[in-house]
């Protein structure tokens, strides 16, 4: 992250607790201008938390909330200059579509015809230039999340906060309301920050993903990034689907695990330290077994359309998932092979700073 | 089978109704009948009605009874929503738990009971009996019945519709205004005609509290029907009944407006 760019937004070791439940612990976090940003994480990860703390709805116990370099902590919701899309939508059930959309213009005492040209500007951004004058009551979900897309806009913020937006939806539409919502972005330049479980989405829509558990965020970074290079298990096994197999570094660029050494692209850990690999399914080649790498006996397999999942034990007993374009046969032994940057090895309960200081460390050498 | 079950249950269906209204039609029918007696209908009149409307304190009493119900069911409106708010917003269950008990005893104990203290009440605190005192106990005995009309409501609000409108920039005024009570309104609607039909037709916690010189509609009929039948009583209980017929059809109107607005918001809800 670039240090000479002033964040729009920055959470500064922002803590909240309930009682003794803690919700979000030391959260550090800055947002610049015109990126899309995900908080992606399991339900009750505090992700949404983080969302209110920076909408003005929920105060924190430490730490501060900075706009622009000032901190807000204490600016009520409503002088806070970011809108909000939730999850239930939150429209108002007595106003028609145009009225809802105009709702926070009402209350800003924009003029009438400016009003009147705000809105249709924004339904027509989100594609209902004609509903305007139907009843909440009467359009489907996904027209009242783009009523919601529409009334948040519409106000103009400089960072947009989209809590879970597209779970209610059904999996056509949320795919397409994917592409809507990131040609958005791109097309106002305003910063997105998206809050969802689903990594797919995440993966798809971010320039950034924040990933969290209990309250922690585990590690920020381009979907690239976290992909190929989890930080821990838990990232790993959240973002896409992963072989997580123990093993040990021998030394640098040389990892052993399930009894064999390999060569890798990971360096800077201490000799014969314990850690664990992470093969992505599809990065794993079938070929016949005298040439493998390695050799698995196929338990199962499933037919997914554009690739068949083929799950397959090694003599250690552990399990091996592969993606491959031709069926497999159950219960013969078949070998895998895998290039050495394929292979990402974590240590094990390395911090993200530990983990970025390694990383440029080895890379700049 | 269907046929022969479907013309009992018809049948029975009249019978509970005919039941239930035979005596205010019977009452009505002999509001036409010439004669002051109920025993025969002596041909059609319509002299009660002429009687009643030159009955000018009868007609005072009425306007009295309609000033009192619609002056106790507005005040008890306002009181009783903004107690159903204040009662949503407390966050100790324990405490939410009691506001609602010690509204619903209200609700439960006999009028007599509650008519009698509110006497004990008035007199204690030499609060002279008259359109004061039964305006008090209306507003009093109706607060509760909004109460139990409006909380529903707010409970069924969603939060996140007030997130949204401090999202929007609504003050703490703008969010009453704009989105609570908007959203509200048919419990408000309801209340307020539940306590006016309360109001209206209560009888015994008036009757404790009018003392002499005033009256309402109910106590003046209970004591005129304890002197002797007057069929000019017939006429006004005729009349009475066609406004409670005006009342529920107005309010089932505005039932059926506020449902259709209503639905939004409660779709696609999680968590």
């Amino acid at each position: 992250m670039a240090a000479n760019i002033q964040p729009i937004v920055r959470l500064k070791n922002v803590c909240k607790s309930y009682g003794d439940h803690q919700i979000l612990k030391n959260i550090n976090l800055e947002l610049e201008a015109g990126k899309f940003y995900t908080l992606l994480g399991p339900s009750g990860c505090g992700k949404t938390t983080i969302l209110r703390t920076i909408a003005g709805f929920t105060d924190v116990t430490a730490g501060d909330v900075e706009f622009d370099g000032q901190v807000v902590n204490d600016l009520p919701a409503n002088q806070r200059q970011v809108n909000t899309v939730f999850q239930d939508y939150a429209l108002f059930p007595h106003l028609n579509v145009a009225e809802n959309v105009a709702f926070g213009l009402k209350l800003n005492k924009v003029p009438k015809a400016e009003i009147d040209k705000r809105v249709a500007e924004a339904l027509a951004m989100v594609q209902l230039a004609d509903f305007g004058d139907r009843e909440i009551s009467e359009i489907s979900g996904g027209q009242q999340q783009r009523v919601a897309i529409a009334r948040a806009l519409v106000m103009r913020p400089k960072v947009l906060l989209l809590d879970e937006p597209l779970s209610a939806l059904d999996a056509k539409l949320r795919k397409d309301m994917q592409y809507e919502l990131r040609e958005l972005q791109q097309s106002l330049g305003i910063t997105f920050l998206f809050v969802t479980h689903d990594q797919e989405e995440a993966l798809a829509m971010s320039d950034e993903i924040f990933v969290m558990r209990e309250g922690e965020i585990l590690q920020g970074g381009s979907p690239v990034d976290i992909y190929d290079e989890p930080i821990n298990h838990f990232v790993a096994n959240f973002i896409g689907e992963s072989n997580i197999i123990p093993g040990k570094m021998i030394q640098d660029f040389e990892v052993e695990f399930v009894g064999k050494s390999f060569e890798c692209a990971d360096a800077g850990m201490r000799p014969n330290e314990a850690i664990e690999v992470v093969l992505r399914p599809e990065d794993l080649d079938i070929v016949a077994a005298a040439q493998g790498k390695l050799v698995v006996t196929v338990d199962s397999q499933l037919f997914r359309g554009n690739y068949f999942e083929i799950v397959a034990y090694d003599t250690d007993g552990n399990e091996w998932l592969v993606h491959s374009t031709n069926p497999a046969d159950e219960g013969e032994p078949i070998g895998l092979t895998f290039d050495p940057q394929d292979i990402h090895v974590m240590r094990l309960n390395e911090t993200e700073a530990a983990f970025d200081a390694r990383l440029e460390k080895y890379e700049d050498d | 089978m269907s046929i022969r079950n479907f013309k009992w249950r018809n049948l029975y269906l009249w019978f509970v109704f005919i039941v239930l209204y035979a005596p205010i039609i019977f009452l009505i029918v002999y509001s036409f009948s010439k004669g002051e007696t109920m025993n025969n209908f002596h041909g059609f009149t319509w002299a009660h009605y002429q009687d009643l409307f030159a009955d000018s304190r009868l007609i005072a009493i009425f306007l009295d009874t309609l000033l009192v119900a619609l002056l106790s069911s507005i005040l008890a409106t306002i009181v009783g929503t903004l107690g159903a708010l204040g009662i949503s917003q407390t966050t100790r269950a324990i405490t939410k738990n009691t506001l609602l008990s010690l509204n619903n005893i209200l609700m439960v104990s006999p009028d007599v009971i509650i008519g009698a203290s509110f006497l004990i009440f008035f007199t204690a605190l030499k609060i002279p009996l008259g359109f004061g005192s039964v305006l008090l106990s209306h507003i009093a005995f109706s607060i509760p019945i909004v109460v139990l009309m409006v909380l529903p409501k707010v409970q069924e609000m969603s939060r996140s519709l007030l997130d949204a409108a401090a999202d929007l920039g609504a003050n703490s005024w703008q969010l009453l205004s704009q989105v609570t009570i908007p959203y509200i309104m048919p419990g408000i609607l309801s209340g307020f005609f539940m306590a006016l039909t309360y109001s209206l037709d209560d009888f015994a916690v008036t009757f404790f509290v009018t003392g002499n010189g005033f009256s309402t509609l109910s106590v003046e009929i209970y004591s005129r029907a304890r002197q002797g039948i007057n069929l000019e009583i017939n006429a006004l209980s005729g009349l009475m009944f066609l406004m409670a017929l005006i009342l529920v059809i107005g309010y089932y109107f505005i039932n059926q407006y506020s449902s259709r607005h209503r639905h939004a918001s409660t779709r696609g809800r999680r968590k």
